[in-house]
């Protein structure tokens, strides 16, 4: 079991997608002004990378070599459409707030990285639980960046005000920079920096 | 069999395919199935918070109680039954060459085509709700402006879609910001379009021309231009101005 628990825990921070791969960054600019697509987005890649893990496992014994990419992308991308259209159907305005990047969900090179390095090699409960490890490392640092975001660029979290922003006759200048994509570069910074000096280990020579 | 033999690589790729397909047509239909209804309500929870209706409660059941949709003929500002209202949708009539005339080159709201026939919603209060859109700072705008009785004075805006850059144009949707706009006038006493949005801190209360004026938002002069243009465009008579002027007779 521990190499399930490993599966699990190990992406959350020693070897977090977005800190320590530097995976998935487009997205992590780009959904993180708002806590509550940050957190739509991060419930959307973690159930995409565990079912594509679970599945691109469950199939690895049989899936020809010259065409593994394929099947790979085919597994996923039909799951990134399956959790689209549900948003579209059930959550109409998260799906029109998070606009395209559900769909580029297909594109985030930890979905493929984990079905590539993982799921092709190991059983399915453990290449789930590396999904489900891999989205939460994911999401850990999409949470933290809009938390930051939200708060700071217009005083809220959630949608719900929690420093009265001047603009509505409060007392906190919003920052404008938090809600633009750049200010997001800067917050993975940060946190990538802050990783490594807690952990020494993780440092490149 | 070998994995890399051919027959069972066109095997499993047959096989993956097949399966694939059908979950992303089942999914599909499921998403169909709610998407009229989603935009439907849409739609109805824009129009009444246009018309100034606090949206606790059942948007459906305010809106058909409250209100009733005409289409407009934009050309004649007629109704008209050229359309079947429940079927027609503005956005999906755009991309129709039958149902859509060019707008004038360069007009203020930047618009390149437009719809020739509009759905106005007419509430209970004698108020008419307007479908304006377009462009914007980063993608197109669309919203409803809600005009009282005398066809001069507006009663609220709200959009529904937009692009804005959030917590600068994106305040557009702001309570406050849109809470400027009930009460102000479209036309001047010459009946010429006035209403216009001026850049943030440059708005007079005590100017001749105040009660046409809405204050801009701040760190937001482009959005606060566009939504002039497009407000502004929308009730000439490439837009509802012969319809506004019917009304008002």
């Amino acid at each position: 079991m521990a190499k399930a628990k490993d599966a699990l825990l190990e992406p959350l921070f020693n070897n977090n997608p977005i800190a320590l791969q530097i995976l998935g960054i487009c997205s992590a600019l780009a959904v993180t002004n708002k806590l509550s697509t940050a957190f739509t987005m991060s419930i959307a890649v973690t159930l995409v990378t565990a079912c594509s893990n679970a599945a691109v496992s469950a199939i690895r014994n049989h899936i020809p070599n010259s065409i593994r990419i394929i099947v790979q992308m085919t597994i996923i991308a039909t799951l990134v459409i399956i959790v689209d259209q549900m948003l579209k159907a059930y959550a109409y305005e998260m799906s029109k707030a998070l606009s395209v990047y559900v769909g580029l969900i297909i594109t985030n090179c930890i979905v493929m990285g984990r079905a590539e390095a993982y799921a092709m090699k190991n059983p399915v409960y453990e290449s789930f639980l590396d999904g489900v490890g891999n989205g939460l490392g994911y999401s850990l640092v999409l949470l933290v960046v809009g938390f930051v975001r939200e708060l700071f660029g217009a005083g809220k979290l959630f949608g719900l005000t929690i420093l009265s922003p001047t603009t509505d006759g409060g007392w906190y200048v919003t920052n404008g920079m938090m809600l633009l994509a750049p200010s997001a570069f800067f917050l993975i910074g940060f946190i990538i920096w802050a990783l490594r000096t807690k952990k020494p280990e993780l440092q490149e020579e | 069999m070998s994995n890399d033999s051919i027959v069972k690589t066109f095997l499993v790729a047959f096989l993956l395919c097949a399966v694939c397909s059908v979950l992303v047509c089942m999914a599909a239909l499921v998403r169909i199935d709610r998407e009229v209804y989603n935009k439907q309500l849409e739609i109805r929870k824009t129009v009444l918070a246009a018309a100034g209706y606090d949206l606790d409660g059942d948007i459906n059941a305010m809106f058909t109680s409250d209100f009733e949709a005409k289409a407009v003929d934009l050309a004649t500002g007629e109704y008209t039954d050229a359309v079947d209202l429940a079927t027609y949708n503005e956005n999906e009539a755009l991309e129709d060459p039958a149902l859509t005339i060019e707008s004038p080159a360069g007009n203020e709201a930047g618009l390149l085509k437009q719809v020739k026939y509009a759905v106005v919603y007419l509430s209970k209060g004698g108020d008419v709700v307007l479908p304006i859109r377009g462009a914007g700072m980063w993608g197109p705008i669309l919203g409803y402006i809600a005009v009282g009785p005398d066809a001069n004075t507006v009663k609220g805006l709200t959009f529904y879609q937009h692009a804005e850059t959030p917590g600068l144009g994106g305040e557009i949707d702001n309570p406050k910001w849109k809470a400027l706009w009930p009460g102000k006038q479209i036309f001047d006493n010459s009946g010429k379009v006035a209403i216009k949005v001026v850049k943030n801190g440059k708005y007079d209360p005590n100017a001749a021309d105040a009660v046409n004026t809405v204050d801009g938002l701040a760190g937001a002069t482009v959005t606060s231009v566009k939504v002039k243009g497009l407000v502004a465009y929308w009730f000439t008579d490439n837009g509802f101005g012969k319809y506004l002027a019917k009304l008002k007779k």
